[in-house]
């Protein structure tokens, strides 16, 4: 009986030597497959020391501040311009630079007292602003200061709106760090971190200034429903205000 | 009216308590509530000179802190009570040199404050707001603080005092 054709293993010296390139090979293929996973992260590890550095992010981020406060200047200039076409009330009259030189944000007065008085123009009702929007108004003048009502002084209530929803409220002091705000409509639809903003329809402060980021709601609240704010301008760490000296007055 | 009174430099040190109010030292806060320095003034003082230099010195610290706070609310009622009670409690010469019972006196005194503008808040309808806070915060802090600032004033003017009067 004859044998079939008898199968024959490559030669294992053969196999010795073509199994690291074996390997580099299913490692080269592995790579592809994984679209450079391992040769660019340990690209990334090597070049660490290489990358920007944090001055490079600094300048980034400077030129985007640059950048946004020329669209903000030609977008107020924009609505201003937009606003006397349309005859409406200006939104930002002459504004004055103020110190803080006495706060009391904690206790039985919510208020504040700036370097700046009726010397200066400055009269009651006027607003108040800080980084991060609105602060309050002005509650009573002397010839050098001015004491400032803020808007968490029982005092205190401003129309505003949530810009996303567009309701319309009044933002009441409650003499605590939140204010309340109370809407007008019975299904306002707003959620907590919307943003609240002075109401376009106020007439005691301009528009669209910033006032802070609903918390919470209260939708059993009754005749409607109320919103804890969280207001954006700290007063406890405010330093220097803005008075926005209301239209028509020297 | 006693001596103390008379001496145009001591009734000039009441200027601190508005001056104080308004600079509200931040390291002398507790919870962002500073202490009623109305209270930490007027205590030696009456206790010194008396109670109608208290009650009157109550008056006018209460007319001038008034001015400098928005709302309606006033402390000239609590100032001028507690003026003319430490003022009696002065003269009869209580032994209150130590500083437990100045720390106390203060505690009374500024809870009795605290108690007067949280009833004028719910009589003019705006006892919504954290009330209990900001009393229970002045009140510690103001004891706290009066064995410290009291005595040392209550020392010197009676010590003046009994100057003036040799």
């Amino acid at each position: 009986m004859q044998a079939g054709p008898r199968l024959r293993l490559p030669p294992v010296r053969l196999i010795l030597q073509v199994w690291p390139l074996a390997l580099l090979v299913l490692a080269g293929v592995a790579i592809r497959l994984s679209k450079g996973a391992g040769v660019a992260d340990a690209y990334a590890v090597l070049s660490r020391p290489f990358w920007p550095g944090t001055a490079q992010g600094e300048w980034v981020k400077q030129a985007q501040r640059l950048e946004d406060q020329t669209r903000l200047s030609q977008l107020t200039a924009d609505n201003q311009r937009l606003r006397q076409l349309l005859q409406l009330r200006s939104q930002l009259g002459k504004e004055l630079l103020a110190p803080v030189i006495s706060r009391d944000p904690g206790g039985w007065w919510q208020q504040l007292v700036i370097g700046q008085g009726s010397i200066q123009g400055v009269t009651p009702g006027d607003p108040v602003v800080a980084p991060g929007g609105l602060l309050g108004r002005i509650a009573s003048v002397t010839p050098t200061t001015a004491s400032v009502a803020l808007l968490t002084d029982p005092s205190s209530h401003v129309g505003v709106w949530v810009a996303r929803t567009q309701q319309h409220g009044l933002l009441t002091g409650l003499g605590s760090s939140r204010p309340v705000l109370r809407f007008l409509d019975k299904d306002p639809g707003v959620r907590p971190g919307d943003v609240v903003l002075t109401s376009p329809a106020s007439t005691l402060v301009p528009p669209n200034l910033s006032v802070g980021v609903i918390q919470s709601v209260n939708g059993m609240a009754s005749p409607a429903p109320e919103a804890v704010v969280q207001l954006s301008a700290r007063a406890g760490a405010i330093d220097w205000v803005r008075v926005l000296m209301r239209p028509g007055r020297p | 009216m006693s001596s103390l009174a008379l001496r145009g430099w001591y009734r000039a040190t009441a200027l601190l308590v508005p001056l104080l109010t308004l600079a509200s030292p931040g390291f002398l806060k507790l919870g962002d509530v500073g202490p009623a320095w109305a209270v930490l003034w007027l205590l030696p003082w009456a206790l010194v000179d008396g109670a109608r230099s208290g009650a009157l010195a109550g008056l006018l610290l209460g007319l001038v802190l008034d001015g400098l706070h928005l709302g309606p609310i006033s402390e000239i009622p609590a100032l001028m009570v507690l003026g003319w009670w430490w003022g009696r409690m002065g003269r009869k010469g209580l032994p209150i040199e130590r500083s437990f019972s100045l720390g106390l006196l203060a505690l009374l005194g500024t809870a009795f404050v605290g108690l007067t503008l949280i009833l004028q808040l719910a009589v003019v309808g705006e006892l919504q707001r954290p009330v209990l806070y900001t009393w229970l915060s002045q009140t510690l802090l103001t004891a706290l603080l009066a064995p410290m600032v009291c005595s040392l004033q209550l020392l010197f003017w009676r010590q003046q005092t009994s100057g003036g009067r040799r």
